[in-house]
């Protein structure tokens, strides 16, 4: 009896062991579609890849914004444990104040997800990954890095956190620079650490890199003097704008005051605006070369014809306009050269209605240019009514109008290419498709390039002149409007210049605001701050000097 | 005399075999790959509550230590030791259990009260009432076996004293050692020769006393009832069993390989204790799975085979021992390898000799010496080369 039952009972215990392997069978292969299904629900998570967002080079290759890989690390309150020690340690690699920390996990506290920080160094982010502190997890992230940091910063503009562009190129460009997110397929653990890759659902695309006109060396530069100027002559603010003649391209722009957009502090629109495109001020007579070439375009005059100024001012509408000094009998060119306002106002007064202001328009004033800048102004040109002869008169020395930097480096570039306009461009070979426009005539053109030569020459821009080489070009020193009327003592200080004259290559634009410490006339202020960023630029570039002035 | 003629009968060229080899070799294989697994199952938990990966993995070295130190000792101690003093065991025992349930002296850990601490050690009770119940209810049925095939009285009082063990635990509440002792005694009982009507009859009642302690605490009702359908509130009461069938699935035919356990990974809940059999089958695959249960299999087999052994050479008491032993074993074996393949309600109860657990590594392998010292015995034994007992 005992041997049955030992062997009944053998018998039903291996029976279970047997059912055991055979449900075995069944829950690893017969169920594993449906149980790997269900595991897989559970712990296959698809997260987004984040693409690369596009490099911005200067015209030679050179990086000015690049996007650098970081992290970001976060917390999950509801998993994180720490001690004091681990929560020290973290604060110290967060370069933050323990309290603040504590304070901050702490109103997290009923939360899930909540940064720690962002844009981390790789290095400091596997330093905190060491701790190995539960409930801390990372993402991939880009931080964009300007190499250049405060000399491009206006022209770049800045991204934020999340790697979209906010203002400046960053901004006009953002769709090219972006690319694609993409998306891959993790196996994460229950309290959601990446474990493992299962699959790239959807690669990311990088975003297109944005070639600019901008030579960073001269960009530089022009930043390291205009910085200079601004802070001999204690000025609000002064911008420079440099084009090819040729191409129409932005070779550089600068402004002063600027940011680091590396260290963003503090950041005020004062800092960050990108004036030499933004801002409108009344340029002055700087204008005075359109109003020549608008007379000299009409055919009434030639460039010797001789104007009555004396005796140095003219009563317009019962408002007085007045010469500097009293120059009698002038030539056109000499009206240019020695800046006279009332010669320019007789001479425009002349001209058939609506003449002057067309001129100034077919020069680019009152359009925009061909850069897309964000923000950027077209500026306005007041129409005259013809009866108002003050305000031909004003327009023609270069108030009623309002223009930027860049306007006027663009449309001076018209003496320097025989009459044609071309709108200026940010991007390198951006004006391969773009037709020139014949705005004057050659023979025109060439004539008010030689004026402005003299104005250089023997005129008010001495100190614009570049050793080796010939240069055109005209100061403006205008006031500045503010509530009520012109201000006595705020000056806008400018000199618009062409180099060098026999095959001109560079148009440079210096505008400097409220010039402060002793002169503001613009051959004092902006005049010297042309010659010395135009000497090293046409260096630089390996622009041979003009032959007749060597010999000479 | 005999030793010559030991000489005469056997080639000596053969080595003498005194230790079921079988047993030995499936109860080593078992203990390392459960050291292996409680390695890889608990390291990531352990490096995130303790914030050390190795935590869980040095203690149970240690207790594996503890238990190959006690198995050397167990095994060189002659059997009748343990019988003289089972009566004294059994009463301590029972004080134990007692003693668990007073608040302030046992330890609570996930809603059970099982455990008695000292410093940093803490004893789970259970396991040693299992094991010295098991011996008293052996020279019980040794003293009374005749008495036992005919007369209730002998049956029913040593059942008595296990129910109120089985009683005792329940109050943990530890349902799952409770089943377990209870259906390791009615085995003993049933290799005793009890009548079978007698024996149905207690079954019965058993069957119906377990079915309304069930049914009386909706806690266990809604875990008894949850297996059955785990994917109904896969969530909730389903969550454990639902993590533990996908480890399965992972697992396939060969598995993702050492190491490789997504499961463990916070997603199964004591992945390192009671449900190790679904990390290692995800880990090793249908195989190691069938490799696991063929190896308990084979402790059965054998624990079997050494007390019919020693009953045919009318070793009574170590015979029952031998059957009590390897019914544990194997019971609660089957049992863990049944909740976490979801055909038991889920229960907190080990797989012996691989899950982490002190008490339980170190009292399962005390029984696997005891298992092999009584094989011992009964090999010299029928060498004729035993010392004489006295009538068993």
């Amino acid at each position: 009896m005992l041997i049955k039952r030992h062997g009944f009972l053998l018998g039903t215990l291996l029976i279970l062991t047997l059912g055991l392997g055979w449900r075995l069978v069944e829950l690893t292969i017969v169920d594993r579609d449906f149980l790997q299904y269900q595991g897989n629900a559970r712990s296959v998570r698809t997260i987004e890849v984040p693409a690369y967002r596009g490099v911005i080079t200067d015209r030679n290759g050179a990086p000015l914004a690049i996007s650098s890989p970081v992290r970001a690390a976060w917390l999950n309150p509801q998993v994180f444990i720490a001690n004091d020690q681990q929560l020290t340690r973290l604060a110290s690699l967060l370069n933050q104040p323990l309290e603040q920390l504590k304070n901050k996990i702490q109103q997290g506290a009923h939360k899930e997800f909540m940064y720690l920080a962002r844009g981390l160094p790789p290095a400091v982010a596997r330093d905190i990954e060491a701790l190995k502190l539960p409930g801390v997890y990372f993402n991939q992230e880009f931080k964009r890095y300007y190499p250049e940091g405060e000399i491009t910063s206006h022209l770049l503009g800045i991204t934020d956190i999340d790697d979209m562009g906010q203002e400046g190129l960053e901004l006009a460009y953002d769709q090219w620079l972006s690319g694609e997110v993409g998306k891959k397929q993790v196996l994460k653990d229950r309290i959601g650490h990446v474990i493992g890759e299962v699959a790239h659902v959807k690669k990311p695309r990088s975003g297109n890199d944005l070639t600019l006109s901008i030579d960073r060396r001269i960009q530089y530069i022009a930043y390291r003097e205009l910085k200079k100027a601004v802070e001999r002559h204690q000025a609000v603010s002064g911008s420079i704008v440099i084009l090819d003649v040729v191409s129409g391209e932005i070779l550089a722009m600068v402004n002063q005051p600027s940011f680091n957009p590396n260290a963003r502090v503090e950041l005020t629109p004062d800092h960050m605006r990108n004036r030499s495109i933004t801002d409108l001020f009344e340029p002055g007579s700087v204008i005075k070369a359109f109003s020549v070439a608008s007379v000299l375009e009409s055919g009434q005059v030639t460039p010797d014809t001789m104007v009555d100024t004396a005796p140095g001012w003219l009563i317009l509408n019962g408002q007085v306009i007045q010469d500097l000094q009293h120059n009698g009998q002038l030539s056109v060119s000499d009206v240019l050269r020695r800046s006279s306002n009332v010669g320019v106002a007789k001479l425009a007064l002349e001209l058939p209605e609506n003449h002057l202001y067309q001129s100034l328009r077919q020069f680019g004033f009152g359009e925009t240019s061909n850069t897309y800048f964000p923000g950027e102004s077209r500026g306005a040109v007041v129409q005259p009514n013809q009866k108002q002869k003050l305000s031909i008169a004003t327009l023609a020395f270069g108030y009623g109008i309002s223009v930027t930097p860049l306007q006027l480096a663009q449309a001076y570039a018209v003496f320097a290419r025989q009459g044609k306009f071309l709108p200026a461009t940010l991007v390198k070979e951006g004006n391969q498709k773009q037709p020139e426009k014949q705005v004057i005539s050659p023979q025109v053109s060439e004539t008010v390039l030689a004026m402005l030569e003299s104005v250089v020459d023997q005129g008010s821009a001495r100190r614009a002149k570049v050793p080796g080489y010939r240069v055109a070009g005209k100061t403006g020193t205008s006031r500045l409007a503010g509530n009520g009327g012109y201000y006595q003592d705020k000056h806008v200080a400018t000199f618009v210049g062409i180099a060098p004259v026999d095959h001109p290559r560079l148009v440079m634009a210096v505008v400097i605001h409220e010039p402060k410490n002793g002169s503001y006339y613009g051959g004092v202020v902006a005049a010297p701050v042309f010659s010395s960023v135009m000497t090293d630029a046409l260096r630089l570039l390996e622009v041979s000097p003009d032959n007749s002035r060597t010999l000479a | 005399m005999r030793a010559s003629n030991l000489h005469l009968t056997r080639p000596t060229s053969r080595t003498l075999v005194l230790y079921d080899r079988w047993l030995l070799m499936a109860a080593l294989i078992l203990v390392t790959l459960g050291l292996l697994m409680v390695a890889s199952s608990s390291m990531t938990v352990a490096q995130q509550y303790y914030q050390q990966s190795f935590y869980f993995l040095i203690r149970q070295s240690i207790h594996l230590l503890a238990g190959v130190i006690a198995t050397f000792i167990v095994i060189r101690i002659d059997t009748q030791v343990w019988q003289k003093l089972s009566g004294w065991l059994l009463l301590i025992g029972v004080a134990l259990l007692v003693l668990v349930l007073i608040p302030g002296i046992g330890r609570t850990v996930n809603g059970s009260t099982r455990w008695i601490g000292f410093g940093p050690f803490s004893l789970q009770v259970s396991e040693l009432v299992k094991c010295w119940t098991i011996m008293y209810l052996a020279g019980y049925i040794a003293r009374h076996r005749l008495a036992l095939r005919c007369d209730w009285i002998s049956f029913l009082k040593p059942l008595m004293i296990v129910g109120v063990i089985a009683l005792l635990l329940l109050g943990q509440p530890d349902f799952g050692a409770s089943v377990v002792i209870l259906l390791t005694c009615l085995g003993m009982l049933f290799l005793a020769g009890v009548r079978l009507w007698q024996y149905a009859v207690v079954m019965a009642m058993a069957t119906a006393g377990f079915a309304m302690i069930a049914i009386s605490s909706p806690y266990r009702l809604a875990r008894i009832t949850g297996f059955l359908n785990p994917w109904a509130d896969q969530f909730d009461s389903g969550y454990q069993l639902t993590q533990s069938l996908i480890a399965f699935g992972r697992g396939g035919w060969f598995g993702n390989g050492l190491g490789e356990s997504v499961q463990k990974l916070f997603y199964l809940p004591e992945a390192h204790t009671d449900f190790i059999f679904a990390i290692l089958t995800e880990e090793l695959g249908l195989i190691g799975g069938l490799g696991v249960i063929v190896l308990f299999a084979i402790i059965i087999w054998r624990g079997m085979a050494i007390a019919r052994r020693a009953l045919l050479h009318e070793q009574w008491t170590v015979g029952y021992l031998a059957y009590g032993f390897t019914l544990w074993l194997g019971l609660q074996a089957i049992i863990n390898i049944g909740v976490s393949t979801g055909l038991l309600p889920t229960k907190g109860i080990t797989l012996p000799l691989v899950s982490y657990g002190g008490s339980s590594l170190i009292v399962t392998c005390i029984v696997v010496g005891l298992l092999l010292r009584i094989d011992y015995e009964i090999r010299w034994k029928i060498l004729g080369l035993g010392v004489s007992r006295g009538k068993l």
